[in-house]
């Protein structure tokens, strides 16, 4: 990874508060996120007892007895950590961070810990610790890149996403997303963007009437439809902010004569559960299955968004019946397979300017979708570059685990934890970015334009929307699947 | 002295190779069992053992690895571990107790081989504390074990390269011998209880890690009924 330097005024900037002292003083929270009024009352306690009961009903036990043993300290994390490297802030540091939790759990949960603390009377879970924690976790993007390099094979991001989920469970939270999930589960839209079901059809005919005028044939967005192949749930928010994107996938569909519908029961494939509470992980995603058995669909398809996929791929296997859960595919896939099969057809002459391809972390780092996407970017666009390192290695875009949609932090995304990506992205002298996913989407929107990097940033499909022949459809639809 | 020696390669010896064994066994037999234990609770049983496998055989010959971060310090790390699994296990002196004890050897390295090795286990060992101690991040996250633990490893080294190398007097041989075979017996004591014990559980990091993200199901309701957290809204 390239060295990155950033100015002190940069810096200053980056790590400025966000909040009113008092405010700050009444949550008893030195951190730049917003956070809900909560009970601050014995923290500690509360703390522990939330974290014996995680402990208690959940699979992390196992993993962080592991850890404990193997942790080296050899500071490999460090070098691979795109925050680490441009804050120079040693409690940056991956390894540092997760210490903050495993030293709780080695003093509290473990037989020495506990003789240890009883004997000498010391380290027992304290405020500034808890405070520590809460500025620490949520400093980390969560993207995993620490962990391909470390030796002794410790889940810096798992622990990561414990330490949020325990502090979630105590009131200590971003606003931004507990009041957004709020919204998905008990709120009248049920979606986070709040979108009424009219709303969302009004939406839908408005780009329906677009895509006509523009190609001259009729793609359509079904809805309800009975029997899919596949039910689709994009990121919520591409219906506000990424409608050349959702026009994308819909010309694909028709013009491969793919089946599918979007259910107006739920229609949402955001999962902020995943940042920061397996509780909410679970609700959401039993959402998102119930909503496509309702439909009587074979599968389940999510939107360009890396973590909506991650959350629907991983976890409704795991909250969903396993095995006999719905299948889960990413919207890139089907693109992907229709395109080997010779049904998609992309004008090469279209997009003629440098195109570049950013890998969501959620997709990539665990090598589900790399390729896909630049081999049919390679067929139509003449001048793709690759930007390094990339795929499994990628850097993130330093929005994300949920930070992306903090917008008081957004300038401590786009001067440090973005900073990699920005001059990864400006050495390639990109026109088009392509980031086929909501959050990355937004991040290196406001990245570029803090850095001022000259690219436009945009999906897949919002490219493969501009290139898309459609040719003979009576013909192309044979099944999808 | 020969009292002293007499125990300390004696008595003392079987009891910290016992407290080694035994400790690190339970350590490795706790962490498979609590594997199968998560896998036994997980929704999605469908765990990518394959890539773990693929993941702990890189990580067992990092040869691939080394060069993507801190190469020097990883690169010495590698030489250092090479030192220290193959002289105190294929050293002639070593195999011949062996088989005085347990009634057979196995293959032992040249003397020359040896001597080297051994010297380059000794840098290699002063090398990585020193990178410990100059690198910022490395010394900010150490702790008291991660400075102590190179040094402890090497003394048996350079004790034990004393006496094999050196026409010493038998008063001072005697007193190499002691200090070689009592660090050798505290760091079997120590072993189990520290992050060494990663010699026996590191093949199973990588099966671990694919592991940690299989959840159990239907978590919601108990923790929010512990918790007292049922009705509440979100």
């Amino acid at each position: 990874m390239k060295q990155v330097n950033i100015t002190d005024e940069e810096r200053a900037k980056a790590l400025s508060p966000t909040k009113k002292p008092e405010v700050m003083e009444k949550q008893k929270l030195n951190v730049r996120y917003h956070v809900e009024n909560y009970n601050t009352a014995d923290r500690p306690r509360r703390f522990l007892e939330a974290f014996a009961v995680i402990l208690k009903y959940s699979n992390y036990r196992f993993a962080l007895e592991h850890f404990i043993r193997m942790s080296a300290k050899c500071a490999r994390c460090t070098v691979q950590c795109p925050i680490s490297q441009v804050s120079g802030d040693m409690r940056d540091i991956p390894c540092y961070r997760s210490e903050l939790l495993l030293s709780v759990y080695r003093r509290h949960f473990t037989i020495g810990g506990l003789w240890k603390g009883r004997l000498l009377g010391k380290d027992y879970l304290t405020d500034e610790k808890i405070e520590e924690m809460a500025d620490a976790f949520w400093n980390c993007t969560a993207c995993k890149r620490c962990t391909i390099e470390c030796p002794s094979g410790i889940d810096h991001g798992l622990i990561a996403h414990l330490g949020r989920y325990i502090l979630s469970e105590i009131g200590i939270a971003p606003r931004a997303l507990v009041v957004s999930v709020r919204e998905q589960l008990e709120g009248k839209t049920g979606n986070t963007s709040a979108i009424p079901v009219p709303a969302l059809i009004d939406t839908l005919e408005f780009l329906e009437e677009d895509m006509k005028e523009a190609k001259g044939i009729d793609i359509k967005f079904p809805l309800d439809v009975e029997g899919c192949d596949f039910v689709f749930f994009p990121a919520v928010s591409d219906f506000l902010m990424e409608a050349e994107t959702l026009m994308g996938i819909a010309a694909v569909f028709t013009a491969t004569g793919g089946s599918w519908t979007t259910g107006t029961g739920y229609f949402d494939g955001i999962n902020y559960g995943l940042f920061y509470s397996d509780r909410m992980l679970e609700r959401i995603v039993k959402k998102v299955h119930a909503e496509a058995v309702r439909l009587k669909g074979k599968s389940i398809l999510i939107g360009e968004c890396g973590h909506a996929s991650r959350s629907a791929k991983y976890f409704v296997p795991t909250y969903c019946g396993g095995e006999s859960a719905l299948p889960v595919y990413n919207i890139m896939e089907y693109t992907y397979r229709v395109f080997k099969e010779g049904r998609l057809k992309l004008d090469p002459n279209v997009v003629t300017e440098p195109v570049a391809y950013h890998d969501p972390c959620n997709i990539a780092r665990q090598g589900w979708i790399i390729d896909q996407p630049r081999e049919i970017l390679k067929a139509f666009c003449k001048n793709y570059v690759e930007m390094e390192p990339k795929g499994a290695d990628n850097i993130c875009c330093g929005g994300g685990g949920g930070t992306v949609s903090i917008d008081e932090v957004r300038p401590y995304r786009t001067s440090i934890a973005g900073k990699v990506k920005a001059e990864q992205i400006r050495s390639t002298g990109c026109k088009y970015l392509v980031a086929p996913c909501a959050n990355c989407k937004k991040q290196l929107r406001e990245l570029v334009e803090d850095q001022k990097v000259d690219c436009e940033v945009v999906g897949l499909h919002d490219l493969i929307y501009k290139a898309i022949i459609f040719d003979n459809t009576a013909n192309n639809k044979q099944s999808a699947k | 002295m020969d009292t002293f020696l007499e125990f300390a390669s004696g008595s003392l010896f079987r009891l910290s190779f016992a407290i080694m064994a035994m400790g690190l066994l339970r350590i490795l037999v706790l962490d498979i069992w609590a594997a199968i234990e998560a896998y036994k609770r997980a929704g999605d049983k469908n765990v990518p053992w394959n890539q773990a496998f693929r993941k702990t055989i890189a990580w067992l010959f990092p040869v691939s690895k080394v060069l993507n971060s801190r190469p020097a310090y990883s690169l010495l790390s590698i030489f250092f571990h090479i030192g220290l699994i193959i002289i105190p296990i294929f050293l002639y002196a070593h195999v011949q107790l062996w088989k005085g004890g347990i009634g057979f050897g196995w293959f032992t390295l040249p003397k020359l081989w040896a001597d080297y090795l051994t010297l380059g286990t000794i840098i290699f060992g002063l090398a990585l504390f020193i990178g410990r101690i100059v690198n910022r991040a490395s010394l900010y996250i150490s702790r008291k074990q991660d400075f102590l633990w190179p040094l402890l490893l090497i003394i048996p080294f350079i004790t034990g390269y004393l006496c094999a190398n050196l026409n010493l007097m038998p008063k001072y041989y005697d007193v190499f011998m002691l200090m070689h075979i009592l660090s050798g017996d505290l760091i079997f004591i120590l072993m189990p209880f520290t992050k060494i014990a990663h010699c026996v559980i590191m093949p199973l990091s990588q099966f671990i890690l694919a592991l940690a993200w299989r959840f159990p199901p239907n978590t919601d309701e108990p923790i929010c009924a512990t918790l007292n957290k049922k009705g509440t809204p979100v």
